[in-house]
């Protein structure tokens, strides 16, 4: 078995930010003038990023992934179902995951059902569903009441299984959604799409997604923070619901950059990989933790970590793990310690990252496809290129 | 009892730290004020359960004052299902049961205010006149009430305050994760109750249901809940009278502590004509 799977995650941020924005903005979400958004580049930028998923696919990545952000800078896919669609007809081969469709900002979680559903069939049975609360802004972006989230998220995920699994017509019977009628058209091929958990090591959605063994995927954040999700996730599995936690339950969101040597590869990276940690991720703190958001338990476990706010810089990124920049061998020194330390077997990484140019990119995605990626890949499992669609057309 | 008694100039009135069990709910709450007198629910704005000040005191020289501390707030726990207005309607009136009082006073500010209102409306037969100081609840379009939300404590008190100076009895003891939790929880109480909409879309039409006399008083200068809100109330609830302090915002029973008390108690006081 392959130790370790390849997934290309892409934000399509909005890179191209005004000078000033250091001092004139304290937030690149929600309250960021759109006005710094230009749609005609935007179309240069949305199809830029589309031929480099592509790219993705062509070099052997497993899966491409998007995701859902509202009204900001750092991710421009209010619609990743949209993006989705696009690339059921430009990825021939890899996955395409969703990671995820924030369920609680959607009054119509089956609209979502149907959305995936139409997806998978398009797509010939190739969707990755990645279900997510959505960030803290979003609720301010989307108006939805914070202190619902959890209840919505949980709700809205049991609607969107059945739809998915139970003949209809059936009655969906919640506090939050209510349906007389639950009938998809079309029903997805895939019964269901795998799901996938995205979380920033909140112990409840650790929780839910080892009751119903969901890949729980930790975003960007440093490894001793990830190590102890999984530890968590592990014991939850074995002490809580009786089952063993196997490495491809364990996914990590790590953006990385590969060059020709360890030097190179800082010299290059570090102003990109910056703008997504100082400017991307530029939010008030009040935007990041909306009232009833997080539980108080988690809440003032972010607080005692001293970890909220705090600034890192290019270098302390790479001390904690947080991001992963070097040589071929260096990355791989550093991917094994996930997959033999931590035991975690899938990486989640990609993509453009700030204004970095595209033979930029294109160079990491050559060199972490042809160099890096055979180190993890068991010759005997076969290549990437024998995974097409579950059905064929013929 | 005398004029003398109820204009304050008697012996500083005590007051009585207690709990009352309405329907379950634990309610923290501080009680003062001569038997006799008549009795006066005090509802408080969010972020200001659990407090006794000057103007409590002022005004219990006058009344018999029951400051509870509302679900959510200071030391009365809000139970999970406890999460719209319509619930918190029903517990104040529970409370009233429970107090044993058949008519009061109701004054309310700002969140508070909206909760006075809304009890004025369902159960007009309970309140003997109602006081409503930069009170939310409605929408006026154009004016929105600021985002309290978005605001950092700094900002919030920058929003709230004239000066700085007299919110020193809101500052905490030690700015630790303790307080920041007990500031989150709040604020998840509000926010269940004003995320969205920030107010009843129904009130408004409603509050013409309001018969007891009714004071409007506002700070002049208030840059949370617009003083326009004011106007509003005064237009939409027909017995009422409208009265703005200069020199303050959305904090006058902090900042005008004595005008404050004064004006109201004076229309309490105010035999019907």
């Amino acid at each position: 078995m392959n130790k370790l799977t390849f997934h290309y995650f892409h934000l399509m941020p909005w890179p191209y930010l005004p000078a000033d924005f250091d001092e004139k903005y304290d937030s690149a979400w929600v309250t960021l003038p759109n006005s710094i958004y230009d749609p005609v580049k935007g179309y240069a930028q949305y199809n830029r990023y589309l031929d480099e998923i592509e790219r993705a696919d062509k070099l052997g990545w497993d899966s491409v992934i998007v995701n859902e952000h509202h009204q900001n800078a750092y991710g421009t896919m209010p619609s990743p179902n949209i993006m989705a669609a696009a690339l059921t007809q430009r990825v021939k081969r890899a996955k395409i995951g969703i990671v995820g469709n924030a369920l609680p900002l959607h009054d119509d979680p089956l609209r979502v059902a149907e959305e995936i559903a139409m997806l998978d069939v398009l797509s010939g049975g190739r969707i990755i569903s990645g279900f997510v609360r959505g960030t803290g802004m979003e609720y301010f972006s989307y108006n939805i009441d914070p202190t619902l989230s959890r209840e919505r998220m949980d709700e809205a995920h049991d609607l969107i299984i059945q739809a998915w699994t139970r003949p209809g017509p059936f009655a969906f019977e919640g506090e939050h959604y209510n349906y007389r009628y639950v009938n998809i058209w079309p029903r997805p091929i895939q019964q269901p799409p795998p799901i996938w958990l995205p979380g920033t090591a909140s112990t409840e959605t650790i929780d839910f997604a080892a009751k119903h063994k969901y890949p729980y995927m930790t975003v960007f954040m440093p490894m001793e923070q990830r190590k102890r999700a999984y530890d968590l996730y592990r014991r939850l599995a074995e002490e809580k619901y009786g089952y063993e936690a196997q490495p491809e339950q364990l996914a990590f969101c790590v953006p990385c950059y590969v060059a020709e040597t360890d030097d190179i590869a800082m010299k290059e990276a570090e102003r990109y990989i910056l703008w997504l940690f100082n400017k991307g991720l530029k939010v008030r703190p009040q935007f990041f933790v909306p009232p009833g958001y997080m539980s108080e338990r988690s809440l003032r476990g972010m607080l005692d970590s001293g970890s909220f706010g705090l600034k890192r810089t290019f270098k302390e990124l790479i001390d904690v793990g947080e991001i992963i920049v070097g040589s071929v061998d260096t990355v791989i020194e550093k991917l094994s310690y996930y997959t033999d330390v931590l035991h975690a077997s899938m990486l989640v990484t990609g993509g453009h990252v700030g204004e970095i140019p595209d033979y930029l990119v294109l160079k990491t995605q050559e060199l972490m496809a042809k160099e890096v990626m055979p180190h993890f890949r068991d010759k005997a499992a076969g290549t990437p290129g024998d995974q097409p669609a579950k059905v064929s057309l013929s | 009892m005398t004029s003398d008694e109820v204009s304050g100039i008697a012996a500083p009135i005590e007051k009585v730290e207690r709990t009352v069990n309405v329907r379950g709910i634990v309610t923290h709450m501080f009680e003062a004020g001569l038997p006799a007198a008549k009795p006066l629910l005090y509802l408080h704005d969010h972020g200001l359960g659990n407090v006794w000040l000057e103007y409590h005191q002022s005004l219990a020289q006058s009344f018999h004052v029951f400051a509870p501390d509302i679900p959510g707030y200071g030391l009365t726990e809000r139970p999970n299902w406890m999460r719209d207005m319509s619930d918190y309607i029903l517990y104040f009136r529970d409370l009233l049961d429970q107090l044993d009082l058949d008519k009061a006073l109701v004054v309310g500010h700002s969140l508070g205010g909206w909760m006075a209102a809304e009890l004025a409306v369902w159960y007009p037969e309970r309140l003997e006149k109602l006081v409503l100081s930069n009170a939310i609840g409605i929408r006026v379009k154009g004016s929105p009430v600021a985002d309290i939300f978005a605001m950092n404590p700094q900002e919030v008190l920058a929003t709230c305050f004239d000066d700085f100076s007299a919110a020193m009895p809101l500052m905490p003891a030690a700015f630790n994760t303790d307080y920041l939790l007990s500031q989150y929880r709040q604020l998840t109480t509000l926010a269940s109750l004003a995320w969205n909409p920030g107010y009843d879309p129904k009130l408004e039409r409603r509050l013409e249901r309001i018969t007891c006399p009714t004071l409007i008083i506002w700070g002049q200068n208030d840059r949370l809940v617009p003083a326009v809100y004011g106007d509003a109330f005064h237009r939409l609830i027909a017995n009422s009278e409208l009265i703005k302090l200069e020199g303050t915002g959305h904090m006058p029973m902090f900042e005008k502590p004595a005008e404050w008390t004064r004006t109201i108690r004076e229309f309490l006081l105010e035999q019907d004509s």
